[in-house]
């Protein structure tokens, strides 16, 4: 509580500076929020939000399925499961793994289904570090292309226990 | 003529309704909003 009680009248409708300062904050305020929506469409790194309900006992039956459809190898006992272009490809979030290996084409198109079979967790693509929710109960669908060839690491960035730090996946785009 | 406070002082001096508005606003324009995403979340087909 004040010392003093402020004047019966104590608002003053900013003139001078004060008034410039309040504009310059609201447009840079709008600005920020313009450079949002704009970013989504430019980056072109933004999921679309495309997502359905899901039970882990269906996401990972589809997952099965679609591992033993396209599998092409192992990586230290790890599926690497390669798709054909423009197909629906799965990958599954559980503790403490991404599964399978993806294994993509350079400027093709997939639809990447991603859920979890336990509790939240975050697949971050690095280096280019983009990140996305993977729900358990939800398909998050990400319709992806890739522009460069290379490894990409996948970290889970949504803190899921103690074996958190040891979660991590692979994209190899050819 | 001492009557006719400024609207933001108004508004200001009022702390009900900047508690009611606190929290509908964000109940509404947050939780309300996704509750019905939730609820208007299609199922998976698993293509």
């Amino acid at each position: 509580m004040s010392l003093a009680a402020p004047p019966r009248d104590w608002f003053k409708a900013p003139t001078g500076f004060e008034r410039s300062w309040i504009g310059i904050a609201l447009v840079w305020c709008l600005i920020l929020f313009m450079a949002m929506p704009y970013w989504h469409f430019r980056g072109r790194q933004n999921s679309t939000g495309e997502a359905y309900t899901v039970t882990a006992s269906a996401f990972l039956d589809r997952t099965n399925a679609f591992v033993a459809a396209y599998k092409v190898g192992e990586d230290h006992g790890v599926a690497v499961v390669e798709p054909p272009p423009g197909s629906d490809v799965y990958m599954v979030a559980q503790m403490w793994r991404f599964w399978p290996i993806l294994k993509l084409k350079k400027d093709q198109t997939y639809r990447v289904h991603l859920s979890s079979l336990d509790l939240n967790h975050g697949l971050s693509i690095q280096p280019m570090n983009m990140n996305f929710q993977v729900l358990p109960g939800y398909d998050h669908v990400l319709t992806i292309t890739p522009t460069s060839t290379g490894i990409f690491p996948v970290i889970c960035n949504e803190f899921c226990g103690v074996g958190h730090h040891s979660m991590t996946g692979r994209i190899l785009v050819e | 003529m001492e009557n006719r406070k400024h609207p933001v002082q108004k508004l200001m001096d009022n702390p009900w309704l900047l508690l009611v508005l606190g929290v509908v606003i964000p109940t509404i324009s947050y939780t309300l909003w996704g509750l019905l995403e939730l609820a208007n979340t299609p199922v998976a087909r698993l293509p």
